[in-house]
This record gives structure tokens, C-alpha cells and sequence, in this order.
């Protein structure tokens, strides 16, 4: 497996960072950690930064493991996987070398001393690593990353420790979110009580309704035409039309009360009976017989006699006519 | 420099101009009553909804722009109508069982509680309809006012009767207009569920006997499409699909006296034709009360009222009012708590 995807890389770019460690001419600064370029790079240049830099490089590591201190075991897993790896891949490189027909020995050496020094990496430092090991063991816990098939969860990725926290948390505002929601629906409720949206057809009722109001208004342009043909072609202003006027309205009124007899008897009664209830109770209904209404003198006696209201409320036939028969 | 100088100008301020509506009705000279729709306590959206379809049917002596803020108590709305002549107070609120409209009369006068059974705002009633009607001037002038069903004598019907009919200026047929009657407000009595039916319609007049082409024609100053036609007569002669309400009952048609719109003129007969703008309320009259919000009980439809009145004679505060009230509703309560803020600022 190892070794065939390792094969098949560099032909297909050799360009690329990672694969091109191998015969790429750019590595010329990786030379140092890889030792795999003896053409290109110092023969004896790695052995003499072995010993300085690798103490250096120790440190830095050292420096930058102690740093995440809780990081260091998940560190460590990935390599140890990778340990397996990197046997595989070592014993390719050789074969490679082999293939290569470059000077043997010293690839051997370089190879030796590149697992030599491996295994002093893995086994003292695990920070310091090789660059091609790196990447390698950087694919493989990626590959391992994306095989891995994820579950569905509502959750999404989650550290498993904050798995159950953040399941209670996200129960608790759905159980929140639930309540918030019939709370608001309730008063939603409330608020609406008594909003009735009509119907888009007239049904019965409103039929009859609005047969009442047309009943009511054809009365009242009824008693306008009446009460205002009499006074057509006179000038109100004219104290001699003035008069004829005056003469008319009253000859009209009577006339229009002679002919409906049942309005006139309505409103008679109702004097009547108001008037009684107000001898009875007097002090009971004290609103309706003082002037609590408009202070116009026209509706203040409403309930005294029908023959003043005839005389007075001239304005008011009309509305009367209208709610009094229905 | 030029900073400078302008600062000294100062910014432009629109003067206010006080639109000053008569107090008096300049033909009759009868005092012009006028309205103030409020509401007690927060309402929901849709009863908001209704308190400013309210303000546009009492339109035009009405504030339709009054603004009121939560700390303001009765005794402010009190004190601005006075100076501004303001006669009536149309008051919502609302509850947890119901919304309740209040009809109070100025500065002493009683006070009517009706409970809003069922309502609907205009848009809702607009909704409901294939084409709603609004002309420009629909709302310049007062609506009339129909009362039907309620004389049967009961006292505090009568009372509900005045109150209505003050609610609006009162018409002279001598000297009316009948191009300023564009509304029209029905309040129809249900003896059976004790129940009124508020409805406001608006007026239309239809010339009879006319063919619905030649009235569109006429309405509309369009040039009609006389493609499918042979000859222009065709246009007139032909029935087309008029509609059918046409056969209008010869109860619904009046005879004008002069002329109204271009259409309607004095010699024909002409129909009317109500079309419903909202708002739309089921009121039920619960409760009449002798001030404003407050003082005794003449009339409650729960329970007898004697008791309560004596109660408010005794101490006439509103706690005690509220108390009386106990066993009405707990809306009752509220609403007296609301006339007791008042009167202890």
C-alpha cells in the first residue's frame, strides 16, 4: 500500500513540496533533516549538523512541546500509528536507492543513519521528525480523518466530553423554546379574542342590516327632498321669502306627520312613557333630565312633550323616523 | 466665514397652523359635538387597529392624530377638552376575558360600557371585499347615524339613544346637503341577545334606469371600446349584461332635489347603495355609570345596581367602585382602577 502510493506520486508531479524531496532540485534547504539528496547536498554536511543541530532542534522541540502540555499524548498516538508506516517506507527508499544506481554505500549510510536516527526521534524527542515522515504521517491521519465515516448527529462535531453538556443544553433551550412559543400563542390568543374576520358574502344578517340602513338613509333623503322642494326658488336671506319659507317648512312637517301617523304615535308614546318614568324616579334618572347632554337648547326638553319636540327638533325627524321604525 | 455667519441663521420652523374648526355649526348654530378616541391601558395591535378605524369613522371632529402616552390618565384627556370643546370620549381597553369601548360624555356627563363582543377592522372588511370603496372625500364629513330596535321603552336604551345621536352632529333637513352625506353609522338593537350591531356602511347614489354602460361611461371620462360594435347606437341600445341588481325594489330609490355628482341629477330617480367600510363590532351595553368612569351605577347588566350606587354614595371613591364591581366581571375592575387613577392624581 505504502509503497505503491509513494511510487506513484512523484511521477505524476514531481513538483510538488512533498514528493519532490526525492529528486527535486529544491531541496536545498531539507537536505539537513532529510539526508536523501547526497548529488545536491554536502555529503558530510548532515553527519556535522547532526550534532549541533540536533541538539538545537531537540530544544526547539522541547520548547514548543512544553508548551501544550495537554496536546502531548494526542501527539503521541498519531506517531506511534505512523511507527508501522515508516518501517515500510524506509525499506522502499532503500530499494529505490538501489534502483537509482547511485553510490551505494553512501545511500546506505545515509539511509542508516536517517533511521538511526529516526528511531532516536521517535523513541527520545517526538517532536522532531522527519519532513517526508511528517507529511506522510500528516496523509495518513488525514486519510484516517476523512475515511472515517461521521454519524449523523444533531450535534455536529463535538468533543465527546462536551458531547453530553452541550446535548443537555441545546435540550433545555428546545424545552425553553417550547414554552416561549405556547406562552406567546396564548397571549396571541388573547389578544385576538373577539377578531372576527366577516365573510365575503352577505349572509342574513347582514343583509337585513344593511336593508335597515338603506331604509334609513332613503327616509332621510326622502324627507330632505320633501322639506327642501318646498323652499325651492326662495332666497332664505329675503325677510318676505324668509316668512313664506318658515310658512312652508311647518305646512311640509305636518304634512309629512299626517302621513306617517305610526312615527308621530312612536314618538308621542315614547314622550309619554319617559316622561312618566321621570316623575316616578326622579332623582334616579337624574342625567337623562338635566342638561347633561349638549348644552343645545333643542335637545334638551327631548322628553318633555311631543307637541315641543314636534315644534323644536326639526333636525332630529329624520334620525328618529329611522330608529324608531325599523 | 460663511460657518460663521450662517450660524446665525436660524433653522427654518414651520409655523403650526391651527386648522381652527367651529364650535358651532354656522347654519343652525347648534354646538358642534366633537370626539376623542382613546385608550385606556395597552392595547394589542388589532385593537389598535380599531381604535384608529374608530377615529376615522368620528372623522372629521375628531383628534385622528391624538397622541397619548402611558401615564397619561383621564384627567389629562380631561383637562385638553376643555379648551378644545371636546364633548365626547370614545375609550377602549381590554381585558383578559374581552375589549371594552366606553362612550362617556363630557365633563360629567354618564358614562356607557359596552363589551366588544366580536369585531373586524375596516381591512378586514376591505379584505372581504371584491372591490372596497373609498372616494376622497368619504370621510369630510359626519356619517348619519341610524338607530334601529331600541325603542322599546327601556330607559337606559333611550339613554344609549341620546348618547348616540349627540355623538354626531345633528343634521337640518332644511338647509342639509345631500352630497355631505357620504356615511352612514347603524347601531341595530337585538332585543332577543340584548346585543348591538355596529356597522358603518358607506352611501352611494345609482341612477335608475340606466344602463350600466351608459353609467360607466358617464362616471368614468374614459372612452369606451366600441370595437365589437357595428354602429354607435349599438352602444347605447344594447342591454349588455347589466347586472342584475338593477331590478332595484322600489324602496331603496329616492327622488333628489338637486342635482348630485353628475351623474345623479334632481329629475331622476336614483338608488341607494350601501357598501360596508369597516369598523365591524357586536356591543352589548353592560354597564352606565353617572360621571365620567366613575359615581353611581344607573344601569349594570349584572347584578342590581342599587347596591353598588348606595355603596358609591357612601365613600365615592373607586376603590369602592371596583368593589361593587366584584361580582359584575374582573374586567369591570379594571376599569375602575383605571377611573381611580384619575381621580387620585
Amino acid at each position: 500500500m505504502a509503497e505503491e502510493t509513494h511510487l506513484s506520486e512523484p511521477e505524476k508531479g514531481p513538483n510538488k513540496r512533498r514528493i519532490g524531496n526525492k529528486k527535486s532540485s529544491k531541496g536545498k534547504k531539507k537536505p539537513r533533516k532529510t539526508f536523501r539528496l547526497p548529488e545536491e547536498a554536502g555529503n558530510f554536511k548532515p553527519k556535522k549538523i547532526d550534532k549541533k543541530m540536533k541538539k538545537l532542534f531537540r530544544k526547539r522541540a522541547r520548547e514548543y512541546n512544553s508548551d501544550d502540555e495537554t496536546g502531548d499524548e494526542d501527539e503521541h498516538e498519531p506517531k506511534s500509528d505512523d511507527e508501522e508506516a515508516n518501517g515500510g517506507h524506509f525499506s522502499s527508499e532503500e530499494e529505490e536507492a538501489g534502483e537509482d544506481g547511485d553510490d551505494q554505500g553512501r545511500q546506505d549510510l545515509n539511509a542508516d543513519d536517517g533511521d538511526s536516527e529516526n528511531e532516536e526521534d521517535d523513541t527520545v524527542q517526538p517532536g522532531i521528525m522527519k519532513f517526508t515522515e511528517g507529511c506522510r504521517a500528516f496523509r495518513m491521519a488525514f486519510k484516517s480523518i476523512i475515511k472515517k465515516s461521521v454519524q449523523d448527529d444533531a450535534l455536529g462535531p463535538v468533543l465527546s466530553a462536551h458531547k453530553k453538556l452541550v446535548a443537555e443544553k441545546l435540550a433545555e433551550e428546545e424545552t425553553e423554546r417550547k414554552v416561549n412559543r405556547e406562552a406567546k400563542k396564548e397571549k396571541h390568543l388573547v389578544a385576538e379574542k373577539g377578531h372576527v374576520k366577516p365573510l365575503n358574502y352577505l349572509d342574513s344578517h347582514e343583509k337585513f342590516l344593511l336593508g335597515v340602513a338603506t331604509k334609513g338613509v332613503v327616509k332621510l333623503f326622502n324627507a330632505v327632498n320633501k322639506a327642501q322642494n318646498a323652499q325651492k326658488g326662495l332666497n332664505p336671506s329675503r325677510t318676505k321669502d324668509a316668512k313664506v319659507i318658515k310658512k312652508r317648512r311647518k305646512e311640509a312637517f305636518f304634512s309629512e306627520l299626517g302621513k306617517t301617523p305610526a312615527l308621530a304615535d312612536v314618538t308621542a308614546a315614547k314622550g309619554q312613557t319617559s316622561s312618566g318614568h321621570v316623575e316616578g324616579e326622579g332623582p334616579a334618572w337624574g342625567p337623562l333630565c338635566d342638561n347633561y347632554m349638549l348644552t343645545s337648547s333643542k335637545l334638551k326638553d327631548w322628553d318633555k312633550k311631543p307637541d315641543t319636540i314636534v315644534a323644536d327638533e326639526l333636525g332630529k325627524v329624520s334620525e328618529d323616523s329611522s330608529s324608531d321604525d325599523d | 466665514m460663511a460657518r460663521f455667519r450662517n450660524k446665525k441663521n436660524k433653522p427654518f420652523v414651520k409655523p403650526i397652523v391651527m386648522k381652527k374648526q367651529p364650535n358651532v355649526d354656522h347654519i343652525t348654530g347648534d354646538k358642534i359635538p366633537k370626539s376623542f378616541v382613546f385608550s385606556r391601558g395597552k392595547l394589542p395591535g388589532s385593537l389598535r387597529q380599531l381604535q384608529s378605524d374608530l377615529r376615522k369613522l368620528m372623522l372629521p371632529y375628531t383628534a385622528l392624530k391624538l397622541r397619548e402616552k402611558k401615564r397619561n390618565n383621564l384627567k389629562d384627556f380631561l383637562n385638553v377638552a376643555g379648551p378644545m370643546g371636546v364633548t365626547h370620549f370614545l375609550m377602549l381597553s381590554k381585558t383578559q376575558s374581552a375589549a371594552y369601548l366606553r362612550v362617556a360624555r363630557t365633563p360629567q356627563g354618564p358614562t356607557l360600557t359596552f363589551k366588544i363582543h366580536e369585531y373586524s377592522l375596516a381591512v378586514d372588511v376591505a379584505n372581504s371585499q371584491l372591490r372596497p370603496r373609498c372616494p376622497q372625500d368619504l370621510f369630510k364629513n359626519p356619517p348619519l347615524i341610524v338607530l334601529s330596535g331600541f325603542g322599546n321603552g327601556d330607559q337606559h336604551l333611550k339613554l344609549t339613544t341620546v348618547m348616540f345621536q349627540n355623538i354626531f352632529p345633528a343634521i337640518d333637513i332644511n338647509t342639509v346637503k345631500l352630497s355631505s352625506c357620504q356615511r352612514i353609522l347603524l347601531l341595530n338593537y337585538n332585543k332577543d341577545t340584548k346585543r348591538i350591531d355596529f356597522r358603518h356602511y358607506s352611501i352611494r347614489l345609482q341612477p335608475v334606469g340606466v344602463s350600466r354602460r351608459l353609467r360607466k361611461f358617464v362616471q368614468n371620462h374614459q372612452v369606451p371600446d366600441l370595437r365589437n360594435l357595428q354602429d354607435v347606437s349599438d352602444f347605447v341600445t344594447k342591454a349588455g349584461y347589466g347586472s342584475e341588481s338593477e331590478g332595484d325594489d322600489e324602496a331603496a330609490t329616492v327622488t333628489l332635489t338637486s342635482d348630485l355628482g353628475r351623474v345623479n341629477r334632481a329629475s331622476t330617480r336614483s338608488a341607494v347603495k350601501l357598501q360596508e367600510i369597516g369598523p365591524r363590532m357586536t356591543l352589548q351595553l353592560i354597564k352606565i355609570e353617572e360621571g365620567l368612569c366613575s359615581g353611581g351605577v344607573i344601569f349594570s347588566e349584572y347584578g342590581n345596581a342599587d347596591g353598588k350606587k348606595k355603596q358609591n354614595d357612601q365613600e365615592e371613591d373607586i376603590e369602592e367602585d371596583g368593589d361593587g364591581d366584584e361580582d359584575t366581571e374582573e374586567d369591570g375592575d379594571e376599569d375602575s382602577e383605571d377611573g381611580g387613577d384619575v381621580e387620585k392624581d
